[in-house]
This record gives C-alpha cells, structure tokens and sequence, in this order.
C-alpha cells in the first residue's frame, strides 16, 4: 500500500516538439482507484508508463510511498501492471504464468502455489491453472493478467486499458468485478482508459488528460456536475454535454434568434476577453417548450432506449457561426410522440448552464 | 408471397438431396475436382517439371547406378550387383571415419554457429545506431564464394606463416599444425563453417525475434525479470520452432559437408588429409566415383547419406510434434 506522486513530470519524446506528458501533477491517495482517462494521443498510457518505469521521465519526479524512484528500474517499483493485451506468456500454464514474478523473487515452491492459488481462486480460475493462455476465452486471459498482478500483492496495481479486449458485455461485467477486487484488496491503482464511462464507474478519482497536460482531476461527480472547461465538459458524459457559442447580449447568449439566460456578472467575466461566451448544457437539463419559447430546433434523429429517449437536433435558425457546434442532444421521456424533421423548441433547467469563456475555454462561475 | 414459396418449395423438390452426392462414387467426383482446378495444377505444373528433371530423375537413377558395379564413363553398362555396394559401404572402414568425422564436425561447426547467431540476433534486435549496416555485414560471408574463403582460411590456419599460429607464437603458445591433425584440422573446418553460416542463421532468428510482442518484455521487466532472464524465458521459447528449422538446416548442411574439407588442405584432394582424418562422406563419396572411378559405390554413398538426413529430419520432427503436443 502506497501513495503516489507525479510531480512536474513531463516526458518529451526524440523529434518530437511537443511533450507527451507536460507537467503532470497528481497526488493519489494510499488505497485509491485513480483513473487516467483522455481520447487517444492525450499521454495517459504515456503517465501511466512512466509510474511503471517503462518510460523515462524527462524532468520532474516520480514517488511511490515516500520513495523517489524517478530513476529506479520497473523490478524495484513493487508495481504490477495489467497490459492491453495481457502480455501473458503464451508458452506458460497459466499458474507459471501468475507465478512467474514470484519465482524470478526466489519465493519457495510451495508459497508459490499457495499464493497463485488463492488468486486463481479469487478470480475464478482454479480450473485452469494448467492451460496454456491459447486455450482460454478472452475474458479468462485478462483475469489471468489480473491473477498475475495480484499474486505479487504490490504496492500499486498499474491497469493499462485492460477491458478494451473484451467484447461489450463482458466489459461491463468485468469493470465491476476489478472495482470490488480493488475495494477489497485496498491496493492503490492507477487505471488508464479512453471510455469515460469506464472512468466515471470506476474511479475513485478521474483524472482528465488531454495533448499532454492534466485538464481536471476530481471525483466522478465534481468532474460532471463543474466541469473545469470546455474539453472536460464535452468529454464527461454520454451523450456529451450540449456547447453552443455566442455573443453576450443584455441578459445571455445569444444563439440564433434566442437568448439563453446568464447571471448578469457571470455574463460580464465569461466575455472578458472576446465577447464569445460558450454555454454548455447537459442532455437531462433541457426541457421541451411551447412554441416560441426558447431555443427553436429541428429534430434529426430519434434514439429510442427504452429507459428514455435521445433526441438529436439542430438549431432551426443557425447562423453560419454556430452551425459547427449546433447538434443538440435532448434527453426525454421514452415514447414521446417526437419524429424526425419536426420542429421544437427547448428550455433550459435553471442554474443548469454551465459558462466557459470562449477564448480561454475556462469555467466561469 | 405465395408465388414466391411455392417456388422455394418446388426448387427444394428438385434439387437432389445432397446425402446422396456425397456418396456417389469417388472417381467422377474426383476428375471433375481436376478439370475444375485445371488452371491451378497448370500454374504448378512448371515446378514440378522442373523438380521432376532436376530432382526426383537424378535421386531415382542414383538409386539404380547404386546397385551396379560401374565407373563414370560407363554408366548406362556396368554389371547388376544387387545390394553388393551397400554391404561393402557398411563393412568399409573408410564410410565409417568419414561418417565419424561428418558427425564430429557437424557438432562442431553447428553448435557454436547456432548459440552464436542467437547471441548475435538478440544484440542486432536492440535499437543499434547503423543496424541495417551491421544486418548486411552479418550476410557477408554467406554470400562470399565457398572456394574464396575457405582458401582464405586455410592461409590463416597454415603452420608455417599464418596468422593463427603467429598469434599463438606471439602470446607464448606453441604452434599447431592446424592441418595435420584430427581434432585441429576439425575444428579449423568447423570455423570456416561457423563463419559462413552464422549470419544466416542470425538473420534468421533475428526476423523471428522481431515478431515477438515488446508487451511481453515489458512484462517480463515489471514481473523483475533480468536481460538474460528475459532471454531465457521469453525470448527463448518463443523462438523454439524456428530453432529446431536452424537445426534441420544445418544438419543438412553438415552431412553435405564438401566444399570445406575439400579446399581446406590448399590442392583439392579428396583423400581429406593424409590419414582422412577429416574426410566427410561427401569427400568420401567424391573419391570413390571420381578418383577410383567406382561410381556405382559413390551412388550408394550418395543414397546412404540421404538416408542419415531423413533419420535426423524425421528425429527432429518427432521431437517438435512431442513439443507442440506437450505445450497443447
């Protein structure tokens, strides 16, 4: 059990300008479930290889517990990681597999099988402790790259996109069973992926990546309820929070031929820099009008879910400087008598607007 | 619709019911399969001419020369003597030194030429400034010309003024008539093979290494595995089929072992040194067509030959298919 620093890392790749990971830092608590999550390029995996000391830190430092271990070899970092791919050996049993690091340790026979053992049984794999990786379904090799890490009893789990092999509902499946393991085992994990539900159910705490640098780190709830800027905002949640810009005008921002409504103060600092302010809204925060009342739109697409039902619009009288960001998500009731093509006009639930400067792209509140 | 089914139906009812297709009798099944696939055999076809007068002609007539008692020159005559040429190989002391010395040099030459070419591709496998160049060096002496080097060589391994004993006077040794010898003129000959074959076998590895995933080093790296470590129980085991290919190759390579022996001695007698102390059965099979003009026998030694390859080949193949099998 540990807690882990990043502090100022920053990895610079050869030929390359750009830092993958710029500045990272981030404090993780003893026994947290950290996700690192971003869309692809953003330098998560890149983070997360440099906790493993696969990859070298460039500046800034790197701490586990109360050891620097910038400089230190992936075998003296007591981590265990979960690859993509599950990296297992494929010409080991699977208990050679999950026994291996502690035979490289020098640990006895016989804690060794009872040591793998227990994990197999943990993890639901006692009966194939003697197949070889080729001859196990895709979700019992991934418990197997899980049996592997487990067994060791590191100080941090490393977790490298470990669902993204896994068909859907396996997935689902799986993300519940490694969160209670790792409730239960209260090891510290860091877990890297690019589904941000996977992040939201998952992690204790999330931490936003994007081109390199940390954009927000915070609770699931903080990071969906005040995201710190446009790129969490559109990131967080499914489907995306709604973005329009506008001009600010006497009251709100104006969206076509509409206003939407801003506290006159938060107007004043949201549009300090170039009089563009960007609103966002959630799918679940817009209510359907009456005609005239609102942001007028045409409704696309219908999605039918069952449980509630998406409505995929765009704005009727888009000027040509919001068409780019004018789809509109509208979460409704299921088996709302709505068709494509037909015309509706939205309202928004109050003190539900989130606000971002349009130039500097920061949450005003 | 109902046009529609009616038809499905009466089409069901007139197709054959395919049971009975599939146990009528083999025959036309099988000549309508040849004249369908006629375009594929005839695009194989140039091959196996090919294989066919190259081949599979000589290997036949080998086999038929080998029961005769007959010379070069008269090789359509000579008398039937059944498996006489056999009995005489198997009972002469000469096919059993040559055979004796093929397996000596064999191991030597195969041996450190394969642990050598795996060290050698795992260190090309790392991010080296100038790779290509040194992939392209490793190649070099494959591609040299047989003759060239080993006369090279041979200069290297003289006992008056080569290099190799001038080295060894220099540090104090004793020199060695590298030539004379049993063991010396041996291992001087496993070199000269060593050094040919080893880049080609490196490059071999070195292409299978290449496809082995990094995830699994990396693995191996946070499991705590050291370098060698990570050799032995990754890199290692993933290359074992093409291991036991390096094996059968060179192994063949070893029996046919002629050019070597045959230059090494600087005047191209067949003899393989004064006492034969390094004749292989190629040199053997040599001398008896071409210097005592037996070539019924030289075809029986040419036949007794293919016959170690196929043991050793199919020993091999039995080893792999017990590997694969335990590894299921």
């Amino acid at each position: 059990m540990a807690t882990v620093s990043f502090q100022q890392a920053s990895r610079i790749y050869p030929k390359s300008e750009r830092p993958a990971v710029d500045s990272l830092d981030l404090q993780i608590a003893d026994g947290e479930f950290l996700v690192l999550v971003g869309p692809s390029g953003c330098g998560k995996s890149t983070s997360l290889r440099m906790l493993a000391g696969l990859e070298e830190v460039d500046s800034g430092s790197i701490v586990i517990g109360d050891r620097d271990v910038t400089d230190s070899p992936p075998k003296e970092r007591d981590i265990a990681m979960v690859f993509q791919n599950y990296a297992l050996y494929p010409h080991m049993t699977v208990e050679e597999n999950m026994g291996f690091a502690l035979k490289l340790a020098g640990i006895s026979k016989d804690e060794r099988a009872t040591r793998v053992r227990e994990a197999a049984k943990i993890l639901d794999l006692s009966d194939y402790l003697s197949r070889r990786p080729k001859a196990l379904s895709g979700g019992q090799r991934q418990r197997v790259a899980m049996g592997r890490a487990i067994v060791r009893n590191p100080q941090v789990f490393l977790m490298d996109e470990p669902l993204s092999n896994l068909d859907a509902k396996l997935r689902v499946q799986t993300r519940t069973q490694i969160a209670a393991l790792q409730r239960r085992l209260g090891t510290t994990t860091v877990y890297v992926t690019h589904d941000q539900v996977e992040a939201m159910t998952m992690g204790d705490r999330v931490a936003v990546l994007k081109d390199g640098v940390l954009q927000q780190c915070d609770t699931p709830g903080v990071l969906y309820d005040r995201p710190a800027n446009v790129f969490v905002a559109g990131f967080i949640g499914s489907p995306a929070m709604n973005l329009v810009t506008g001009d600010a005008v006497d009251g709100g921002v104006q969206v076509g031929s509409a206003v939407l409504p801003v506290p006159r103060d938060q107007l004043t600092r949201a549009a300090a820099s170039n009089g563009k302010v960007t609103v966002g809204f959630r799918p679940e925060a817009v209510r359907l009008t009456g005609p005239g009342e609102g942001l007028p739109v045409r409704v696309n697409v219908v999605e039918q879910l069952g449980s509630d039902a998406f409505l995929y619009t765009s704005l009727a009288d888009a000027p040509d400087d919001v068409l780019h960001s004018a789809d509109l998500v509208v979460r409704t009731e299921p088996r709302t008598p709505v068709a494509s093509g037909q015309q509706l006009w939205l309202g928004t639930d109050h003190g539900a607007l989130h606000v971002f400067d349009a130039q500097t792209q920061q949450r005003v509140d | 619709m109902t046009i529609a089914s009616g038809t499905v139906r009466e089409a069901a009812i007139a197709a054959p019911p395919p049971a009975p297709a599939a146990t009528s009798p083999a025959r036309p099944r099988k000549r309508r399969q040849l004249t369908r696939n006629r375009w594929g055999y005839a695009y194989v076809a140039p091959f196996f001419l090919v294989f066919a007068a190259f081949s599979l002609y000589p290997f036949m007539y080998t086999a038929w020369v080998s029961l005769h008692e007959t010379s070069l020159s008269n090789i359509n005559g000579g008398t039937w003597v059944g498996l006489d040429n056999y009995r005489n190989l198997l009972q002469s002391e000469f096919f059993w030194n040559a055979a004796r010395n093929t397996l000596t040099i064999g191991i030597l030459a195969t041996v450190p030429q394969l642990c050598m070419a795996l060290g050698l591709a795992h260190l090309l496998n790392y991010k080296l400034r100038g790779r290509t160049f040194f992939r392209t060096v490793m190649l070099m002496p494959y591609a040299t010309s047989i003759a060239a080097a080993t006369l090279v060589f041979s200069q290297l391994f003289g006992r008056e003024y080569g290099l190799i004993n001038t080295m060894l006077e220099a540090v104090g040794l004793q020199a060695i008539d590298w030539e004379a010898g049993t063991v010396s003129s041996q291992v001087a000959i496993a070199v000269i093979v060593t050094w040919r074959w080893t880049g080609y076998n490196a490059l071999i590895y070195l292409a299978a290494m290449q496809s082995i995933p990094g995830e699994l080093y990396e693995a191996a790296e946070i499991d705590g595995a050291s370098k060698w470590k990570q050799f032995l129980h990754v890199t290692i085991p993933s290359l074992r089929p093409t291991i036991l290919f390096t094996i059968v190759v060179s192994t063949i390579g070893a029996v046919q072992l002629f050019g070597e022996p045959l230059l090494f001695a600087g005047n191209g007698t067949t003899s393989g040194g004064s006492s034969g102390q390094y004749q292989t059965l190629g040199l053997l099979m040599y001398q008896q067509g071409w210097s005592n003009f037996h070539i019924g026998q030289a075809a029986t030694t040419a036949w007794a030959m293919f016959m170690i390859i196929l043991v050793i080949v199919g020993v091999n193949a039995v080893i792999g298919r017990l590997r694969a099998r335990a590894d299921r």
